[in-house]
């Protein structure tokens, strides 16, 4: 068997796959086909009723195969399925594509796809923050351990530290409704971008090829129209759309990260399967696969940003085709790749495993160090001298935190003073600052707005993904 | 534990009495919160008291509100009755008839809407579906049978209604009524704690299939979560063990008793309403019995 990309075969969802099939890229032609003959013959053209009709009785019914015979013997796509489309529809052969460039369908049907597959990727954020939002409000005041360095610094709380990943991702979905909003159609803008044939087609009615142009466009579901361009819409859009994919990838890597440091820690787990084997040779495993999984998707999503960026740089005045196989290969795979990343982060943030017992016992291991910055403050101020204090601190911290407020309690520093630590410094929830309250603020404040302008901007993606 | 307590009578004022609960007022800032023994079934206090059922609710939500603290601070300060005669002396004489019936509270300023979470569609919410296919005026997913698992679980707030039930409002009516930010927490954390509540007990052959949580605002304004909390009078617990939806589920603790007056019904020997008519000693025990088995299984600890 020839090669298949394991995108199709293990990691990206039939949904996003149907997307980018040949079959729906197709339909998108014949959509912009018969948008075109619409557009043209509202506008004045003599194109008979028969083309029409006969064009829209064959959107989704093309042969594949018999195109393919066409290619083989053309070399070009995009005459192959005219030709295939003129058999289907004897009536539209002489009206199809009239006008147009072999970059008015690939451009614009790719332009159709991209912010498809952005709606569909914002829905699956939409999903990710739905899913984390439960856990951070589950465990919004659960004192945890920091890390800075990945070295215990002072606490803070579970649901706090999930914000952090929430406010990513939540960056990114900003990102995502900006380029959907502003995403603008290539339109009808002929061979250079000039429409020198249609101003042609329309004997030099300037007013009727603008018409055309926004007709089309707004009939492809366009408000938006690039005003100017060469051959092709211009690359930095999909430089743009690439960077938030790569953005997403991002946000999605450092959630896996930290989830594999903190399994590691015995602290948070990603969900398990009854049945899921961790190892083939150590049974007892219990690796963070999942996470793993996202991180090596995501490590190939920002290095797919850069090949946008140089076909942006390399394209030559109107075009050159140097674009067309990386783009072929890039912009599919990028979404494909971003929308198993998507998936496997809302899998893994529902099903998150909190052990709050191990969270508890390495809290309480590190409280006693906490607690030692308070003592020298209470120390100084019955009039102890800091750095004397400090060094006693210091060199007993070192024998580890066992007992640790106990001995300094002994020490004739602190003896003299009078001062010994008392059992609310020991409470985690006292050195959590306002953990709790900054969850409570992001949920409550700042996610609901956002969560809104997800679902109005990918209602039919968002009504289907939403639900953990 | 002493015996059952129909009405308690504390040297207190006394704010508010419920179907099942005494209100007193200790100061400005604290109330105490008696549960007592009465029960009610088809919306009729019954006569006889069962025994254990005030301990039970409110231990149960001691339970809880400690073990869901971190999702949302509580009203409760203490539910023992040493604690709380040491802070509210006048109580030493009364120690015995509290002994874990009694919850010393933080006072707070009651949020007015009940904040329904319904993880089972069941009851009133089972009805008007039924019939509209709507839950609160809201569309929902086609083809629910009745007791059918609603995933997610839905917030369906309603108005505290003073005489009869509690009349069923949008999300957008609580935004109205108290503006979104706190609409939102109230939302947030109530589904927050039911799903905690709900998890936990699964585990435990308990299903809670909806419940009703009441919020509060502090002086401070803190939101806290007040009164009882995920015990068997503010939730329907149903037996994991017996589920099968498409029709009505029996319920965990009342349906002894429930059992005992549809036959009544039946056999016309009661119309349904007050007076209710008395209770053989068999079925106040094993009601009695389904309380404290509630909290046994909830707990993992057997009732003081």
């Amino acid at each position: 068997m020839n090669w298949v990309s394991p995108l199709s075969t293990r990691y990206a969802s039939p949904a996003m796959q149907a997307l980018w099939g040949e079959r729906r890229r197709i339909g998108l032609w014949r959509r912009l086909w018969l948008a075109l003959m619409q557009g043209e013959k509202d506008l004045g053209l003599a194109i008979p009723d028969a083309a029409l009709s006969q064009l829209r009785a064959h959107l989704d019914d093309a042969d594949l195969d018999k195109a393919a015979e066409y290619e083989r013997r053309l070399r070009h796509d995009v005459m192959a399925h005219i030709h295939h489309l003129g058999d289907q529809a004897p009536a539209a052969r002489a009206f199809t594509h009239l006008g147009a460039t072999s970059a008015y369908v690939t451009d614009n049907a790719d332009l159709v796809l991209m912010r498809e597959s952005m709606q569909l990727l914002l829905g699956r954020l939409g999903a990710v923050l739905v899913a984390m939002g439960k856990v951070a409000r589950r465990y919004r005041a659960v004192p945890c351990l920091a890390f800075t360095h990945f070295q215990p610094a002072q606490l803070t709380t579970v649901g706090k530290r999930v914000t952090l990943w929430m406010q990513d991702f939540a960056l990114d979905a900003e990102e995502l409704l900006h380029r959907i909003a502003t995403l603008r159609f290539r339109g009808v803008k002929g061979t250079t971008g000039t429409q020198a044939s249609f101003l042609e087609l329309f004997d030099g009615n300037q007013a009727k090829v603008a018409q055309l142009d926004a007709r089309v466009s707004r009939a492809m579901g366009f408000e938006h129209v690039l005003p100017v361009t060469g051959q092709t819409y211009t690359r930095k859009l999909d430089a743009q759309i690439l960077a938030v994919l790569s953005g997403i990838a991002q946000s999605a890597a450092k959630f896996a990260t930290d989830l594999r440091l903190l399994q590691h820690e015995g602290e948070l787990l990603e969900p398990f399967e009854s049945e899921q084997v961790g190892s083939s040779a150590m049974p007892y495993k219990r690796n963070p696969m999942r996470a793993e999984r996202m991180t090596s998707l995501a490590r190939y999503v920002i290095e797919l940003e850069g090949n946008a960026w140089h076909t942006a740089a390399a394209q030559w005045l109107e075009r050159t085709l140097d674009d067309s196989a990386n783009r072929r290969l890039v912009i599919p795979e990028a979404f494909l790749a971003a929308d198993a990343i998507l998936v496997l982060a809302t899998n893994v943030a529902a099903g998150l495993e909190v052990r709050e017992e191990t969270i508890g016992e390495h809290v309480a291991k590190t409280m006693p160090f906490l607690a030692t910055e308070r003592l020298l403050m209470r120390g100084v101020k019955a009039g102890g001298d800091r750095q004397q204090l400090h060094e006693v601190i210091r060199t007993q911290s070192l024998k580890g935190s066992d007992n640790l407020l106990d001995r300094l309690a002994r020490m004739a520093e602190f003896k003299q003073l009078g001062v010994r630590a008392t059992d609310a410094e020991l409470d985690p929830a006292a050195y959590v600052g306002r953990a709790p309250q900054q969850v409570d603020d992001f949920l409550d404040r700042v996610l609901p707005d956002l969560m809104h302008s997800i679902q109005a901007a990918a209602p039919v993606a968002a009504a289907a993904e939403v639900q953990v | 534990m002493t015996g059952v307590l129909v009405q308690s009578k504390l040297p207190l004022p006394l704010l508010r009495r419920g179907k099942v609960r005494e209100v007193y007022e200790v100061d400005d800032t604290t109330l105490l919160l008696v549960a007592s023994d009465r029960v009610s079934a088809f919306d009729v206090v019954m006569r006889e008291a069962v025994p254990f059922k005030g301990a039970v609710l409110t231990q149960l939500s001691a339970f809880w509100f400690d073990r869901l603290k971190s999702v949302m601070p509580h009203h409760l300060i203490t539910a023992d009755a040493d604690e709380i005669v040491s802070r509210v002396p006048a109580l030493a004489p009364q120690r015995r008839e509290l002994h874990g019936r009694a919850m010393l509270s933080r006072r707070a300023t009651t949020v007015p809407f009940e904040c329904v979470v319904r993880g089972y569609i069941s009851g009133s919410a089972w009805a008007e579906y039924k019939q509209s296919g709507t839950l609160a005026g809201e569309s929902m997913p086609q083809g629910l049978v009745e007791s059918a698992q609603l995933d997610p679980a839905i917030f369906s707030p309603a108005t505290k209604a003073e005489q009869g039930h509690d009349e069923n409002v949008t999300f957008d009516h609580v935004v109205n009524a108290l503006g979104r930010l706190t609409a939102e927490r109230l939302r947030g954390a109530s589904l927050a704690l039911y799903e905690a509540g709900r998890d936990y007990a699964a585990k435990r052959g308990i299903i809670i299939a909806d419940t009703k949580f009441e919020f509060g605002t502090t002086p401070h304004g803190e939101l806290i979560v007040i009164d009882e909390i995920l015990t068997p009078d503010s939730s329907r617990f149903w037996p994991a063990d017996r589920y099968q939806p498409g029709k009505s589920q029996p319920s965990f603790d009342k349906q002894p008793l429930r059992d005992y007056l549809a036959d009544l019904k039946k056999q016309g020997k009661w119309n349904g309403e007050a007076p209710p008519p008395p209770l053989p000693d068999e079925v106040v025990r094993a009601t009695s019995e389904r309380y404290r088995d509630a909290y046994r299984r909830i707990t993992g600890r057997e009732l003081e």
